[in-house]
Formats: structure tokens, C-alpha cells, sequence
């Protein structure tokens, strides 16, 4: 699905990513960890196309295609699909209006159990920390993706949203096949989402890769991630 | 709306085309009313020439339509318009000035007064379309009696080489007033000057500008707000920078002269942002496409406004 090689990004003129290597095949999930400004966010946009974020050197091939040099919008229509961390507000723009215009089906606004007053509300104007991921995963959803990627989607939720949102990803994603990046902190998402790998990130370079995501997290957890710079397991999975 | 081929009150370049009046509304040209009543000369400044009058005495249950209109090349219009809503009396009117090419170079200087009486209430869409060499200027001035309420929109999407509005809004106690205001400048010099008169206690005003300047145009929007009695007031002045070498000049101004009265303002000015751009590229939309749905949104308001039947574009 997604093979990303010796991928470097310069953010601003500073190097953030160094030689990232990545593979995530049809249908699998897999987590990136690491503390902030690891450069986690760094790569969920250098894979989505941001102009500010600029390929130094390797390259980001999606089902085959090398996508290093295409727009964002290009890249979408080809099956890619971010869900943001921090979501800027858009006055004047009702959900309905956006969700009308990208989706392809139409999509269901009842299939979502949201109160319906949020399609009619400006894009995230006056939003509440749920609604917003309940926002991101509706217009991802729509788009009818075939790899997403979730950015911080936990953060901000309790735990009762935080089911209801891994649930919809497990119904309307996972059991369609569609393969999830999943960019996180903590450690009740994984639980739910279960990835079949989990990648550690520190100082712009993916320094551990696992399929034993729990006893990743268990290191982190006991040892913080300090204790990733001196992993047993191997840097990357080939 | 309705279109205006209903319309109530049709003027094409200098001529008047209809005048149809209704139970309980009466409509002239401005220059018969002069004539035929002479308390209307309170309000005309002179005999008029252009324009209509309409004095409207029932509650009337679908709006009105006014239609001014440029078709020939370099016709001078100056109308005088007046309107009259008596007491209790709850109304709509939609006003449509515009020049049917977009190449005629003509002129168009409308004055108008719109006198609410008390305890009436008004609804007015006032719709400009213009042509790249045309001048216009429009001004309107309000006269609220006590417990009217004015809701008043103004939209203009295809300005002209040079377009100067100005409101005056003067409101007795309790009434109250909102002005919502859209334009889009595109090859044009735009100056807006808006002024709300708080005179009576527990009068309210609130003056909404929406300003974009597209390609080679310039904006000025003066927008104050006094308060000469106990009331609310509020300014807000949005503008939205589409092109480098434009510009928008924002001034909100709060006059209070009464210390119980509460007047503010919000205002911004700047371009669209590269986070926004990317988060609707990260839907599948093209930046153009993005750029159209947020000036859209930016500009959104009343229902479309049709000419000759069809629903008019929200973005020329």
C-alpha cells in the first residue's frame, strides 16, 4: 500500500525527518509513538503532499506510485486521507456544504449517532474536542479512503467518545480493508485498534519497529522513551 | 425573490417601464408622489427626476420588488427614492440596481430614505450588479420610529470601476436595526461609509461587513457606531485579501456619549490562511476550489437573489 524510503523533510529550512523508511501493506494498522517534536506530524504531512514541508531526499511510493512530487489533492484522489490534530476553524462554511461537495457517495449523516445540528454548524467554529474528531472522521470517511492517517486522534477525548470513535474506525474503515497510520501518545487507543505494528519515533528518525506493539508500550510507559534509543528491535521491518 | 419581471417598481436607463401597486401599497414614481403629496417634499431635497416612491399602509404577506436598471451606454441615472412603512406595518423588499452589460460605462447616483414608523418592521435585500466601466453611488438613509426593527443586506459581487455606498441609520427607543453587508471587489475602488445613530434608549444596532478584494481593487470601509442614548451597538468588519497588489482599509469607529450604553467592534483584515488551504486540499479539493468555497462562505447571507428568473451566481 504505502512504502516510504530514506524519506528526509526539511521544515522552515531545518531538517526534521532523516532517512525514514516505512512500509504499511493492504489493510494493516500501525502506530507511531514518540514524544512531541519527534517529528511524527512531520511525516503525516510530508506523506499528504504540504508544500511547506519539503523532501530533501528518498521517496513515498502509494500502491506502486511514486507520489514524492504530486499536489495534495492529487494524492487524495488517490485513496490517502488525514485526519488532523489541530483543525482550523472555517467561518461561513457549514459541515453539510463540505461534506456535499467531497463526498463520492453522498454520504450518510445519520449512519455517525452525532447530534445532526453539527452538519449545520460552521467547520469547527465553537466545536467542543469530540466534536471535532467526530467531524475528522466523518470527512475522511467520506472521502472513501483507502489509507488514512489518524493524527492524535485520542487526544482531547474521554474515554466513552475515544470507544465510539475506534468503534466507527473499525466499522466503516477496518472491516473494509483500508490500512490506518495511527499517530499517538497513548496507550488506550492502541488497546482498541490493536496495530499490527508499532514504530517508535525520536529526533526524526523511526529508531524501533515492532508487531509486539504492548511491549513497546509497556517500555515507553515504565521507561520512558529515552530507553527507544538503546531498542532490541530492529529499526525498521523488511 | 421574486423576478423582476413582477416587479413592482421598473426603471430601464431614464425610463419608467411598470409601476404596479397593490392592496394597500402605493407606488409612484418619485416625481408623481412630489407632486401628488406634498408632505413627501419633507423628504425629497428636490423635485425628483428618477426613482420611485412607495408608501406602504397594510401588512403586505410577499415581498416587494424594485428593479433600476442600466441597458443603453454612458446613461446618466439619479434616482430619488422614498419609502413610507406605516405603523404596525410588517414588510419585505427586495431592490435591484444594476447595469445589464457589463460594457455600458454608465452612471447611477441613488438617494433614498426609508422612514419606519413605529412599531413597523422592514426587510430589505438590496442587490447592485455592475459593469467594469460603470460609476455608481448609492446612499440610503433609515429613519426608525420607536419599537421598529430593520434588517437590511446589501450585496454587490460584481462592482464597478468605482462604487461609494453610505448608510445612516437613525434609531428611536427600542428599536432596532441589523445591517449586514457583502462585497466583492474585483477590478474596482470600493468606499463604504456606514453610520448607526443610537438616539433612543434601548435602541440596537449591529453593522456586519464582509469585504473581499480580488484582483486590482481597492477597499475602504468606514463603519461607526454612536451612541447618543442607553443602547447596544456592535460592529463587525470581516475583510478577505485575494490578491497581492489589493488592498482593504478597515476603520471601525465607536462614538458613546452616553456611559450606561455599550458599544463594540470586532474586526479583521488578511489573506487565507495556508493552513486552511491545506486542510480543504486535504478533502480532495483543488485550491481554487477551496478558495471558492471559502469566499462563498465568507460572503454568505439571504437567500440568492434571481433576475429575469434565474438565480443569480453567488460569485461572478
Amino acid at each position: 500500500m504505502l512504502k516510504i524510503e530514506n524519506l528526509s523533510v526539511k521544515v522552515h529550512g531545518k531538517d526534521i525527518l532523516r532517512r525514514v523508511s516505512l512500509e504499511i501493506k493492504d489493510g494493516e494498522v500501525h502506530a507511531l509513538l514518540g514524544p512531541n517534536a519527534s517529528g511524527k506530524c512531520t511525516l503525516a504531512y510530508a506523506i499528504m503532499g504540504f508544500p511547506e514541508y519539503k523532501i530533501t531526499d528518498g521517496t513515498i511510493c502509494f500502491r506502486g506510485k511514486y507520489i514524492t512530487n504530486l499536489p495534495i489533492e492529487d494524492r487524495v484522489k488517490l485513496g490517502i486521507a488525514l485526519a488532523f490534530q489541530h483543525q482550523p476553524t472555517i467561518k461561513g462554511v457549514k459541515l453539510s456544504k463540505l461534506l456535499e461537495k467531497i463526498s463520492s457517495p453522498a454520504i450518510n449523516m445519520k449512519g455517525f449517532s452525532v447530534n445532526p445540528d453539527l452538519f449545520e454548524r460552521e467547520i469547527n467554529v465553537g466545536f467542543s474536542g469530540g466534536e471535532r474528531k467526530f467531524s475528522e472522521i466523518i470527512q475522511v470517511i467520506s472521502l472513501s479512503p483507502i489509507f488514512v492517517i489518524f493524527d492524535e486522534l485520542d487526544a482531547g477525548l474521554d474515554i466513552g467518545n475515544l470507544e465510539r470513535l475506534a468503534s466507527i474506525v473499525k466499522d466503516k474503515l477496518l472491516s473494509n480493508g483500508v490500512s490506518i497510520l495511527l499517530i499517538t501518545h497513548r496507550g488506550n487507543i492502541l488497546r482498541y485498534l490493536k496495530p499490527d505494528v508499532a514504530h517508535v519515533m525520536l529526533d526524526g528518525e523511526i529508531v524501533c519497529s515492532s508487531e509486539n506493539w504492548r511491549k513497546i508500550w509497556k517500555t515507553i510507559v515504565r521507561f520512558g522513551y529515552g530507553k527507544c534509543k538503546e531498542c532490541e528491535f530492529p529499526s525498521s521491518r523488511q | 425573490m421574486e423576478s423582476v419581471r413582477s416587479a413592482n417598481f421598473l426603471q430601464v436607463d431614464n425610463e419608467i417601464r411598470r409601476i404596479l401597486a397593490e392592496k394597500g401599497v402605493i407606488v409612484l414614481s418619485s416625481r408623481e408622489a412630489y407632486k401628488e403629496f406634498t408632505w413627501t417634499r419633507d423628504y425629497f431635497e428636490h423635485k425628483p427626476e428618477d426613482g420611485y416612491f412607495i408608501w406602504i399602509k397594510k401588512p403586505i404577506n410577499h415581498p416587494l420588488t424594485t428593479c433600476i436598471a442600466i441597458s443603453s451606454p454612458k446613461v446618466s441615472q439619479n434616482p430619488r427614492n422614498l419609502v413610507v412603512i406605516e405603523r404596525n406595518v410588517e414588510a419585505e423588499i427586495n431592490s435591484v440596481c444594476n447595469a445589464v452589460k457589463k460594457n455600458l460605462c454608465g452612471s447611477h447616483v441613488g438617494r433614498s430614505k426609508v422612514v419606519l414608523k413605529e412599531n413597523s418592521g422592514l426587510k430589505i435585500r438590496h442587490f447592485h450588479k455592475w459593469g467594469g466601466g460603470d460609476v455608481v453611488g448609492s446612499s440610503i438613509e433609515f429613519s426608525l420610529g420607536k419599537r421598529a426593527r430593520l434588517f437590511h443586506t446589501y450585496r454587490c459581487l460584481a462592482v464597478p470601476e468605482k462604487l461609494e455606498t453610505e448608510n445612516k441609520t437613525f434609531l428611536a427607543s427600542y428599536s432596532s436595526a441589523n445591517f449586514e453587508m457583502a462585497v466583492l471587489a474585483k477590478d474596482g475602488h470600493v468606499d463604504i461609509h456606514d453610520s448607526t445613530f443610537l438616539n433612543g434608549e434601548k435602541s440596537s444596532g449591529i453593522s456586519r461587513l464582509r469585504m473581499i478584494a480580488d484582483e486590482n481593487s481597492t477597499i475602504l470601509a468606514h463603519s461607526k457606531m454612536v451612541a447618543n442614548a442607553v443602547g447596544t451597538g456592535h460592529l463587525d468588519c470581516m475583510g478577505l485579501l485575494l490578491a497581492e497588489e489589493s488592498s482593504i482599509n478597515a476603520v471601525p469607529e465607536l462614538l458613546n456619549k452616553n456611559k450606561d450604553a455599550m458599544l463594540t467592534h470586532e474586526a479583521s483584515v488578511g489573506k487565507i490562511s495556508e493552513e486552511v488551504l491545506n486542510y480543504l486540499r486535504s478533502r480532495g479539493l483543488t485550491e481554487d476550489e477551496a478558495i471558492d468555497l471559502i469566499v462563498a462562505g465568507f460572503l454568505s447571507g439571504e437567500a440568492p437573489f434571481t433576475h429575469e428568473g434565474r438565480v443569480l451566481p453567488s460569485k461572478t
